[in-house]
């Protein structure tokens, strides 16, 4: 039997008890943080380049094992997940990186199709519901066509249908507009923003204060591997315009 | 489902990376044809010895006694011949009576002459004695030996003692050596195709990351490369085949006339279809044995 912990409604997906990652001795990339991320919630994750963002997203996707606490994502222990336990994991956690990360050698349709083929989704049900993801991202009409050929923006949109064709729990962003311009950045956000309307829990990593005041979502600020600031949704864009006035 | 997409990832490699997947396959190949090459001379010498194995005989030469008048001895050499043909390690008796023996010898050239004058045969009747296969070695021989000795009849025995030491002495030189070269030469196989296929691996290493990253199963990852190397092993082991075969082919008259020159014999053959098949499938094991040995330390 697939042993998969169910969420109970209500338990927040990501939580974190005074977990610390250090990768010298005496140098934390975090240091001691705690914190609940509610079902559907969107928060931004700022902070200088250091400051541990990409570690904190890391964390939740078991790429890295906390040096102390504990992390509970959808309620799995990470610590603990095993060899089986973390593709398991990731399966419900969809990830967008600044860099895109697809294969060159494939087309924009197996690009998306991967997250559907690890887990052996037949064929033909694999094909539509990709055509159904490019569409929302709006690039059905270049499903053949290889990430080369793509502009940024495009690529980006590749990237976020493959963290979410497969209906993904919760939805991490390190940085995803950071080789965006504006306009692109916005068309992105908004994609990003109309997964977490439909129930998914997001995480977005970035430098980009506009947006954080755009969007006026949670924010959490890391200083040093440490939370400096945790500033609640329709909070964060006031309390930022207090500090960058 | 999933295993056709895996098989499908493991022909999408192959097809990706052909030029790493080429020289895997011939790199494969060429330590195929080094190991099949020294296999097929090694066999081939080890049968010669096994063919002059099967002349080893022992020659018990009679007293007189037992075989005077022919006629008359004629059931207690019979006898004799029928306890000696009991005795361990032996596979048949043959008797060689001393008309035989006399026979024999004026063959042999100036022999007849040698004999003239003499008014009594002088050459002994004897048993010669073919060893079972397991018996032909200086332990079995000497154990034989002492079973003869205390037989009533038997004046001499002539094993050529030194001869089989030698002979013994070459086969287990032969087979140690084989040995050690099919050793090394595996050793030095498995870790260059390691190497090859880690290259390979390595070259797709962004690929491995995406697909740990979407939550494949650390078998969704592998199986496709451990796929990949054991085909790429069949492969090469068939062109190793096929290269041995040729250089077997293109030598061969050479070798038989050298040997026969040499030893008087040459019967030489090539791989049986179980070895060459074995040949293709060490390939394919190698591929296997290395494309795992190049998954070991990938985290995903």
């Amino acid at each position: 039997m697939k042993r998969r912990t169910m969420n109970v409604a209500g338990e927040p997906p990501v939580r974190m008890y005074h977990v610390s990652k250090s990768y010298m001795a005496g140098q934390y990339a975090l240091h001691d943080v705690s914190l609940e991320i509610r079902r559907g919630e969107f928060v931004f994750l700022t902070g200088s380049s250091g400051a541990g963002k990409t570690t904190l997203l890391e964390l939740i996707f078991a790429a890295e094992e906390p040096s102390e606490g504990q992390i509970l994502v959808l309620g799995r222990n990470v610590a603990r997940l095993g060899a089986s336990g973390i593709p398991a994991l990731r399966r419900r956690v969809g990830v967008v990186f600044q860099d895109f990360k697809l294969l060159e050698d494939r087309t924009v349709e197996e690009n998306v199709r991967l997250a559907l083929d690890v887990i052996g989704t037949p064929r033909r049900e694999a094909r539509t519901r990709v055509f159904q993801m490019l569409k929302s991202v709006g690039l059905q009409h270049r499903r053949f066509h290889h990430p080369k050929s793509l502009s940024g923006g495009e690529q980006q949109r590749v990237a976020l249908a493959r963290a979410l064709v497969n209906e993904p729990e919760i939805l991490l962003a390190d940085e995803p507009t950071g080789n965006l311009d504006p306009a692109l950045t916005l068309e992105i956000m908004d994609l990003i923003v109309s997964a977490s309307t439909r129930g998914t829990t997001v995480i977005v990593a970035t430098h980009d204060h506009n947006l954080i005041d755009r969007y006026g979502k949670r924010m959490l600020r890391l200083e040093g591997g440490r939370i400096a600031e945790d500033i609640p949704a329709a909070g964060a864009a006031s309390a930022l315009r207090g500090a960058n006035p | 489902m999933l295993v056709a997409i895996i098989f499908a990832n493991a022909a999408r490699g192959i097809r990706n990376a052909s030029t790493t997947s080429s020289l895997a396959v011939m790199t494969i190949a060429v330590v195929l044809v080094l190991i099949g090459s020294a296999l097929l001379l090694v066999g081939n010498m080890t049968g010669i010895l096994d063919e002059f194995g099967n002349e080893l005989q022992l020659t018990a030469y009679l007293e007189d006694e037992v075989a005077k008048g022919e006629k008359d001895g004629a059931a207690e050499l019979l006898a004799l011949a029928a306890r000696v043909e009991a005795a361990p390690g032996v596979e048949s008796v043959e008797i060689v009576t001393k008309t035989q023996a006399l026979e024999r010898f004026e063959k042999i050239a100036g022999g007849a002459e040698l004999l003239e004058g003499l008014d009594e045969n002088p050459l002994p009747a004897s048993l010669e004695i073919t060893l079972l296969p397991e018996a032909r070695n200086a332990e079995s021989i000497e154990i034989l030996e002492l079973a003869l000795d205390g037989l009533p009849g038997i004046a001499d025995l002539a094993s050529g003692q030194e001869w089989i030491e030698g002979y013994e002495r070459m086969v287990s030189l032969l087979r140690g050596a084989a040995l050690g070269i099919g050793a090394v030469l595996g050793m030095a196989a498995l870790l260059i195709v390691a190497n090859t296929i880690r290259l390979a691996v390595y070259a797709r290493r962004d690929e491995l990351d995406i697909l740990a990253l979407v939550g494949a199963s650390r078998t969704f990852v592998r199986v496709p490369f451990m796929l990949e190397g054991t085909l790429q092993g069949l492969l090469g082991g068939l062109v190793a085949l096929l290269v041995v075969y040729g250089a077997y082919e293109m030598v061969l008259p050479q070798v038989r006339f050298g040997l026969e020159m040499l030893v008087g014999r040459a019967d030489l053959r090539f791989f049986t279809m179980g070895e060459s098949i074995g040949l293709v499938l060490a390939g394919a094991g190698l591929g296997l044995l290395g494309s795992l040995t190049a998954l070991v330390g990938w985290r995903g």
